[in-house]
């Protein structure tokens, strides 16, 4: 299949870097022999593991699944759908439980497919991690879910990379009284694009999306929402905090859409970006849609330092200054994570933040 | 205990203190009071070591040390203490959290042992029953949703936690009803002790019905133009600072 990559001048890809995708679309990934080491790459909790290498499964023969027919059109996407060779299919009907999925780059482009479908009040906490092995590469993958009506779907997704690029494209379809939660959180030094399309289909659905991007040295992440409200009475969160140093370019589009008929709806949205050095930017684009009249749309979007009186404060109690900053950052990326109601899984990606927060204020020291 | 002499200070190109010398011996109590913009805060933020304040003469030693050169936090951990006249709201840092990292931090930049949760939650227990501070209250983020006398007691409660050697309460007395004065200000006197002091900064005399000063020192145009005993103060309220400072 050709593919054709959509262009900087397209409004929705304005800050996408897909150099890499330029770069090495028609290239193929190395052989998986030997396997890169990831390990340290899991998050230690209870529950099936997966891992996919380039694009390909290890110790499972597992075949990519059927793409979701109702998920609009996508370049990425749609390549991943017609291109992938592996993916997972979940068909959850009751609990179904923790799972984590683990795609790792190792160099040309490999592609990759999930697709979740839950049967009405199903539930399940699906940990998706993208990470590589040293060396560019681009992996491109697709999430399609289906959420039958009351059903639940955590999903978590962990950007490591620290080469290359990672692009993602989720799109969840959400019944009545459904609910969809995705965070995001962003740590690689390589490059992301990850769009979010949060279909709410139901009276009562509801959908979180939220993200944490943490970018330093010349990290690159881009991301693009779109919270579509299709039918009244449903409810929609963002929440996205982002941490820019160095060189980093972290860019979000936060989208919200209401259809005509969709009264009701209460969409909440809050874009917010600390920039700590010059060098680094951030760039924050609210859009609301809003074709419905009654409806509560609520949004705010700020970017900025620390705040030079809070640190002070900390400071005149005792508080060496790096460790205030510290402090006030993982606040300020508390909000987004505070969403995760799986104690453990909260608590090891508040110490994976709270990790890079250190390394991050130890090179600012 | 602090010995300031000769201080001149600025903040961007405006000179507020403009020779200022006081002695504070350990086991005293001072209060400093003066007019709107008299240069009390500045004082306070000098001698802490708030950013953005240029000293431009004079020197502030503490117990002998050269505090001039020292950071905020380095300076907390020899035992000074600001209690600001606005304390800050911190949404998303736990008070208790805070107040455990801030006193750990000390310990550790003096060389002593941290402490443990079970210590620390001791302290915090005996210190809050004193200040009738609901527990609930402190596991909140840093003053965010208190009141302004909740947001003092919890001033009072961190002096209590930290036992600094100096305090420097910048209008600790605003914002309070009579009943959260009183137990503020039993929260001071409970500091009172031979080897510790107090710098009180205020407006008003009300603060030192309770709080009695060994004392009082009138601040105006940047220096201090007159000290005296607690005398002062009453003076102070009956004839106003502009009869003083003529």
């Amino acid at each position: 299949m050709t593919l054709a990559l959509p262009s900087p001048r397209e409004e929705d890809w304005r800050w996408a870097d897909l150099a890499f995708a330029h770069a090495l679309a028609d290239t193929s990934p190395p052989a998986n022999d030997p396997l890169p080491d990831v390990a340290g790459h899991w998050l230690d909790l209870d529950g099936e593991r997966r891992l996919f290498v380039a694009g390909r499964p290890v110790e499972a023969d597992i075949a990519a699944p059927e793409a979701d027919p109702a998920a609009p059109a996508h370049p990425l996407a749609d390549h991943a759908a017609a291109v992938a060779r592996a993916g997972t299919t979940l068909r959850v009907d009751g609990e179904g439980g923790l799972l984590q999925l683990l795609h790792v780059g190792t160099g040309g482009a490999a592609h990759g497919v999930t697709r979740v479908v839950l049967a009405p009040g199903a539930h399940l906490t699906l940990i998706e991690t993208f990470a590589d092995a040293d060396g560019d590469h681009w992996l491109n993958h697709r999430f399609d879910a289906d959420l039958g009506e009351g059903a639940v779907l955590n999903r978590i997704v962990r950007v490591r990379h620290d080469h290359g690029l990672v692009t993602d494209r989720a799109f969840a379809r959400i019944a009545a009284t459904a609910r969809y939660h995705q965070l995001l959180v962003g740590m690689g030094q390589g490059v992301l694009r990850a769009e979010t399309h949060a279909w709410l289909s139901g009276a009562g659905a509801h959908a979180d999306v939220h993200g944490i991007l943490l970018g330093n040295h010349s990290s690159a992440q881009d991301i693009l929402t779109r919270a579509v409200h299709r039918s009244p009475n449903a409810t929609s969160d963002q929440k996205w905090r982002l941490v820019a140093a160095e060189q980093a370019k972290l860019s979000i589009a936060g989208g919200v859409m209401v259809a005509q008929d969709a009264q009701k709806t209460n969409a909440e949205q809050s874009l917010k970006a600390l920039v700590f050095h010059r060098t680094a930017s951030a760039n924050l684009k609210p859009e609301l849609e809003i074709f419905a009249d009654d409806v509560k749309c609520a949004h705010g979007c700020t970017v900025g330092a620390l705040d030079k009186a809070a640190l002070f404060y900390l400071e005149s109690r005792g508080v060496p200054p790096a460790e205030a900053k510290v402090l006030l950052t993982r606040a300020f990326v508390a909000d987004a994570l505070g969403a995760v109601d799986h104690e453990k899984l909260a608590s090891l990606l508040d110490a994976e933040t709270q990790a890079w927060l250190a390394t991050a204020a130890e090179k600012r020291a | 205990m602090l010995r300031i002499e000769n201080l001149r200070a600025r903040v961007e190109a405006r000179e507020i203190l403009k020779g200022l010398s006081l002695s504070i011996n350990a086991g005293e109590v001072h209060a400093i009071m003066g007019p709107n913009g008299s240069g009390k805060s500045t004082l306070s933020y000098v001698v802490s070591g708030r950013e953005g304040y240029e000293v431009t003469e004079g020197s502030v030693t503490f117990e002998g040390e050269d505090l001039l050169p020292l950071e905020a936090h380095e300076r907390a951990a020899r035992g000074i203490f600001l209690g600001f006249q606005y304390p800050v709201e911190i949404p998303g840092v736990s008070n208790l959290l805070f107040l455990r990292t801030a006193l750990n931090a000390q310990r550790r930049a003096r060389g002593e042992a941290e402490v443990s949760g079970a210590e620390f939650m001791k302290l915090v227990r005996a210190e809050s029953a004193l200040l009738d501070l609901d527990m609930e209250m402190l596991k909140r983020p840093v003053n965010v949703g208190f009141s302004g006398g909740e947001k003092k007691r919890n001033e009072a409660f961190q002096l209590g936690i930290l036992q600094p050697k100096l305090a420097i309460l910048d209008e600790t007395d605003s914002g309070l009803d009579i009943d959260a004065l009183r137990v503020v200000a039993d929260g001071i006197n409970r500091f009172r002790s031979p080897e510790r002091a107090v710098l009180l900064i205020t407006h008003y005399q009300r603060l030192l019905d309770y709080v009695r000063p060994d004392y009082v020192h009138v601040l105006s145009g940047g220096r201090i133009i007159k000290t005296g005993g607690p005398d002062l103060a009453l003076q102070l309220e009956r004839e106003g600072y502009g009869a003083i400072a003529a």
